[in-house]
């Protein structure tokens, strides 16, 4: 009898190790699937290089298209910059830059100083569309569909073998 | 190149305190003296193999080295040298290095100065407590290496350390948690060996004791000063936030607390051995899980690391690992042979069993508290609600009133046998006229009197007299006292103290947003507002907007600055509280909103007795220091 007791707070944690694990486990997914398959969300923000100009969802016509989330004051952005702009040169897919909460004259003179790959860049100072899109930070990116739906999110650096491992098979479809 | 020395040395810290987990108890159970090794100079040379990386990624920090992809995502070309030495552990990587030096400090500290004889006993502390630190040194390489390199181009400046980090008291607070968290490891390391070595409960209790107050002495500092920041840097005048994080550090204090009460019985009279074994375990256990909730990302909070569901998957593998294993320990191991001694009902082996199930009670609604909204969510299906400050406010309050009333006359009750309850009566009229006292010192203080907090007032003041007469009642000569009570008496008065600016702080405060113009003033409980300017600064490293306001109450003027700052590499906005400081209050005023031209918004409120919560805080932090320090001179 006495040992059916002492095996009890195994027991408990063992429970309670699991529980744990399957939050973890849950938590994955959520990541992954938070906005995957829905429609682009609405929003209307100004472009990164003109205060006045109002772009919207319908701006973003060009698809599929990478949306990727960026800012100067972000590091690694500067990481995948370069293969951003190889994306661009050899003409695989648009690239949409959603600028995020950052200083204007700033991230024009990087885009000016190691080249542009975006097709235009909306200017998010106070993360509105990114907090409909669920961004952590920069950097985040996108894929859109032709059909304006988001199919995968990659969070952090995209380099080729994210590229070829989440995003390379959608272009395809 | 240096980095990469940091990363070899570290490396080779990993192998070490593996060899020190193993060998140890090969050469115990094989009986081969052959494989034995110095454990007391490995334990030294284990602390040098993790210093000598910490002090390289400091040193990459000061010099501004951006190709290490940790100091470039922490540090900025601007940022003040001594935040680049705070940034050190101001992120996950770095601070998971101060852990393990932590750790290792302990360690050292343990194999010289405990207080048993029994050579294959120590060895095996020492090599269970070179595999928990062997686990973290792996956790760290392969999960969170802090001198990962951005090559072949390294940035030119780094995104600065998160702006509400750069506060003196942020370069002091994760590392009294840490060596809090991190202490715990020698109680569990004692338990287990306990376990194997089937040692005599009085003998290992009194080995445990000193590492136990210790740490829950760090602990409290680490809780107490986490609290001040939130206070003055947060700009809300709140002082604790329920925060899982919060949670996470308070946890195992409770249990730490419950933890060397238990011990104390367990050393005098070899009562609750495995109750004693068991709380080790789970006080290591909740340190790790705190970590784990932290820094997986299943919970989120003001305290934000990097979220990494590997992180988290390692953690919680290290957690299995030594709390599965010590309690599969603990479930085959045969306690028959252990005879209790009896005792009394009210008898002070019963206070403490009293005790420990308050506090332990209490952990594990708060533990529950903490982690139900992900309970929540996952079986409504991603449904979220906060389990907030009302739900641990309701389920501290009965806690807290049993504990306090139990505090005031524990000390009284004797060993083994009935107390005599003579002392209550004239206890009973102390504790009240120190509560009237109290009453009229707070009515002539703030003309007012709020009912809310009456019990917790005298709570306090039944704890103060109840601390407080149980020496006079021992006739201790100076001398005597400061040698045999002045810790427990230092560390129980902490806590009356605790309480009653808990209780005023809660009910006699007032706030109120106001809107002001320059050279305009409002009138706020007995003390009149006056915006004077505002004023532009430059930092090192952000761009305020600060605005000069002066208190007065009739004779006393005084001017506060409050300011909005803008860290210039990361955009990120702070505001700086002004606080006036006296004796029984604090003047709290934080800047709002500019409305518009020179109008600005304000929240200001008047905080007594706020200043008593850390005084308390840093009375029961002391009082334990000396106590488990007092145990280590004995041996």
């Amino acid at each position: 009898m006495k040992k059916v007791i002492d095996i009890f707070p195994l027991a408990i944690f063992v429970v309670l190790l699991i529980v744990l694990f399957s939050f973890l486990s849950e938590k994955d997914d959520q990541l992954e699937t938070a906005l995957v398959d829905s429609d682009f969300p609405d929003f209307s923000l100004s472009a990164l290089s003109n205060d006045n100009k109002t772009l919207t969802k319908g701006d973003i016509s060009k698809l599929p298209a990478l949306i990727n989330v960026w800012a100067t004051w972000c590091i690694a952005c500067r990481v995948e910059h370069p293969f951003l702009m190889q994306l661009k040169n050899e003409s695989v897919l648009t690239i949409y830059g959603l600028n995020y909460k950052d200083n204007r004259t700033k991230a024009l003179s990087l885009l000016e100083r190691d080249g542009d790959p975006y097709e235009f860049s909306i200017y998010d100072f106070e993360g509105r569309l990114a907090i409909d899109l669920g961004v952590y930070g920069a950097p985040e990116t996108f894929f859109v569909d032709k059909n304006g739906v988001i199919r995968e999110r990659h969070v952090g650096v995209v380099d080729e073998t994210v590229w070829e491992k989440k995003f390379a098979k959608y272009l395809n479809e | 190149m240096i980095p990469e020395i940091g990363h070899i040395i570290l490396i080779s810290h990993l192998v070490l305190s593996f060899m020190g987990g193993i060998l140890p108890l090969a050469a115990i159970y094989s009986k081969n003296d052959f494989l034995s090794i110095p454990t007391k100079k490995l334990s030294v040379f284990l602390f040098f193999l993790i210093l000598v990386p910490f002090l390289v990624l400091i040193y990459s920090f000061l010099i501004d080295d951006f190709s290490v992809a940790y100091v470039s995502q922490n540090s900025n070309i601007n940022l003040p040298n001594y935040y680049k030495l705070a940034a050190t552990w101001g992120a996950h990587e770095g601070s998971l290095l101060l852990w393990i030096l932590a750790m290792n400090g302990w360690l050292i500290a343990y194999m010289f100065f405990n207080n048993s004889k029994d050579k294959d006993y120590i060895s095996t502390v020492f090599s269970i407590s070179c595999q928990v630190i062997f686990a973290f040194s792996l956790f760290t390489l392969f999960t969170s290496n802090p001198f990962e390199r951005i090559l072949p181009i390294p940035p030119l400046s780094g995104a600065d350390l998160n702006p509400s980090l750069q506060d003196i008291a942020f370069t002091v607070h994760p590392p009294l948690l840490y060596f809090g968290y991190s202490g715990l490891m020698i109680p569990f390391a004692i338990s287990v060996a306990a376990m194997l070595f089937s040692k005599d409960t009085k003998e290992w209790a009194s080995n445990s004791r000193p590492w136990t107050l210790m740490s829950c002495s760090f602990l409290t500092l680490g809780i107490a000063l986490g609290s001040w920041w939130a206070y003055y840097e947060l700009g809300w005048g709140g002082w604790w936030f329920w925060d899982p994080v919060e949670n996470a550090a308070f946890i195992p204090w409770l249990l730490s607390v419950a933890l060397f009460h238990s011990l104390i019985a367990s050393e005098n009279r070899g009562v609750y051995g495995k109750w004693s074994i068991l709380l080790s375990i789970f006080a290591f256990a909740t340190s790790l899980l705190g970590t784990f909730l932290v820094r997986s990302g299943i919970l989120t909070s003001v305290h934000a690391f990097a979220l990494d569901p590997e992180r988290g998957l390692f953690i919680l593998g290290i957690l299995a690992f030594f709390i599965i294993g010590s309690l599969f320990i603990y479930s085959i191991k045969d306690f028959e042979n252990e005879t209790t001694p009896s005792y009394e009902l009210t008898s002070k082996e019963f206070g403490f069993l009293l005790n420990n199930l308050l506090l332990v009670v209490l952990a594990v609604s708060i533990l529950f508290g903490t982690i139900f909204p992900l309970i929540y969510e996952a079986i409504t299906d991603g449904k979220q609600i906060s389990v907030g400050a009302p739900y641990f406010e309701v389920i501290l309050f009965p806690f807290a009133l049993a504990l306090g009333l139990l505090q005031g006359f524990a000390l009284y009750l004797s060993w083994g046998t009935s107390s005599s309850f003579k002392f209550l009566p004239r206890l009973l009229i102390e504790s009240v006229s120190i509560f009237v006292l109290i009453l009229i010192i707070l009515f002539i203080l703030f003309d007012n009197l709020h009912l809310t907090s009456f019990a917790t007032i005298f709570l306090s003041s039944w704890i103060l007299m109840g601390t407080l007469q149980i020496n006079k009642n021992k006739n201790l000569n100076y001398w005597r006292f400061l040698r045999k009570r002045a810790a427990v008496t230092f560390a129980h008065s902490g806590m009356a103290i605790l309480t009653l600016g808990v209780a005023v702080v809660s009910s006699y405060s007032i706030e109120k947003e106001i809107i002001l113009a320059p050279d305009d003033s409002v009138e706020f409980g007995n003390q009149t507002i006056l915006f004077k300017n505002t004023e532009d600064i430059m930092g090192p490293n952000y761009f305020s907007k600060s605005a000069t306001m002066s208190f007065s109450d009739g004779s006393n003027i005084s001017d506060v600055l409050t300011e909005k700052r803008t860290y210039s590499p990361s955009g990120q906005l702070t505001t700086e509280a002004g606080i006036k400081t006296e004796i029984f209050q604090d003047l709290y005023i934080s800047m709002g909103d500019n409305l518009e031209a020179d109008i600005w918004s304000f929240k200001v409120q008047i905080k007594p007795f706020i200043r008593w919560i850390w005084l308390g805080a840093l009375m029961i932090a002391i009082g334990s220091l000396l106590a488990g320090i007092k145990r280590v001179r004995k041996t």
